[in-house]
């Protein structure tokens, strides 16, 4: 449609074939978590647990913790999100999660890193876009892993979308 | 001199009645079911922000061309959004009463939300034990779905938290 390349605004070396199952990544950037991170995310999507927006009563309450704990779904996305040039630039879908463990309290301050590992690499229900399954770990800035978890994605054949 | 910090708190705090929100272990029966409060319309803003914030670079968040050249009628929210969206709406019923969230199974996008979308989010206890590790505090599990407007399931995942026994 039009004269839009969509081709032109995505990489050119993340597509479905690019994977290969057992290969394992470092992504390329961190993130230091800022509170507004966090507290503005948690607000965002009405998670109602103070324990992540209210650092005076984390202070007072004497329970697990002694100050905020991100969100544990900031954590998956961050990670995700930190993979996500690499693993999902190409995607035409998000199919699912799976096994999503978080190991560690993450908060204010913490830099979280991605690697991610390639599980199997299958044909889709579509002839121009495959599915990649890959293990993604999130660790922190103490070499600490903080989340792991699976992911399924649909991702764009070179063949069919690597010049529209 | 020091700065003026206000007048100290009165008697209204002697009177006060905390209404409180939230639930404990004892609450959660196995097939219990709670539909959670709200629904949210997710709009464009709520969705560049959380993706951006996120570092999430796939176009089709936060670009109108990209996603209508991939046949889409508007931005798609993004599905880590959808996911926090959807579970954040659980968190008074499930989790507020405090507890680390501990992990998710099965969870898969059956559909595409766009912006404009409205989420709600319903949720069935399906498994519970007490924490052997953690004294005071039992482990829950929910089996949550999110529905749009039209009642589709958009998405659908199974949570695992601690949860705070009731204090005796």
């Amino acid at each position: 449609m039009s004269a839009i390349k969509t081709s032109d605004w995505t990489g050119n070396d993340n597509y479905f074939e690019d994977f290969e199952t057992g290969a394992v990544y470092r992504h390329a950037r961190g993130k230091t978590i800022e509170a507004i991170d966090n507290v503005q995310i948690t607000n965002l999507v009405m998670n109602t647990a103070e324990g992540h927006f209210n650092e005076d009563i984390m202070k007072k309450r004497g329970g697990m913790f002694d100050q905020r704990i991100q969100f544990g779904g900031i954590n998956i996305a961050m990670v995700v999100g930190l993979a996500a040039q690499d693993t999902a630039e190409n995607a035409l879908a998000e199919l699912g999660m799976d096994k999503i463990r978080l190991k560690a309290p993450v908060v204010h301050g913490d830099t979280l890193y991605a690697y991610s590992q390639v599980l199997a690499v299958e044909d889709g229900d579509r002839e121009d876009a495959g599915v990649v399954t890959f293990h993604h770990w999130g660790v922190n800035q103490d070499d600490k892993v903080v989340f792991e978890g699976e992911r399924r994605v649909l991702i764009k054949r070179r063949s069919h979308w690597g010049d529209k | 001199m020091a700065a003026d910090k206000g007048e100290p708190v009165a008697d209204f705090r002697e009177q006060a009645k905390l209404w409180s929100k939230g639930h404990t272990y004892e609450d959660f029966e196995v097939g219990k079911v709670f539909r959670h409060h709200w629904g949210r319309t997710i709009n464009e803003g709520d969705n560049s922000l959380f993706t951006t914030l996120t570092l999430h670079f796939n176009p089709l968040y936060y670009n109108e061309p990209y996603a209508k050249a991939h046949g889409h009628p508007r931005v798609v929210v993004n599905p880590l959004l959808v996911f926090n969206t959807v579970f954040g709406m659980t968190v008074e019923d499930l989790s507020e009463g405090g507890g680390p969230f501990l992990g998710v199974d099965a969870m898969t996008h059956h559909l595409p939300v766009h912006v404009g979308d409205t989420v709600f989010a319903e949720s069935e206890v399906v498994d519970k034990r007490t924490s052997e590790k953690f004294a005071g505090y039992g482990i829950v599990t929910w089996h949550t779905k999110g529905l749009n407007q039209d009642g589709e399931m958009v998405i659908d995942f199974r949570r695992t938290n601690l949860v705070r026994l009731r204090d005796e």
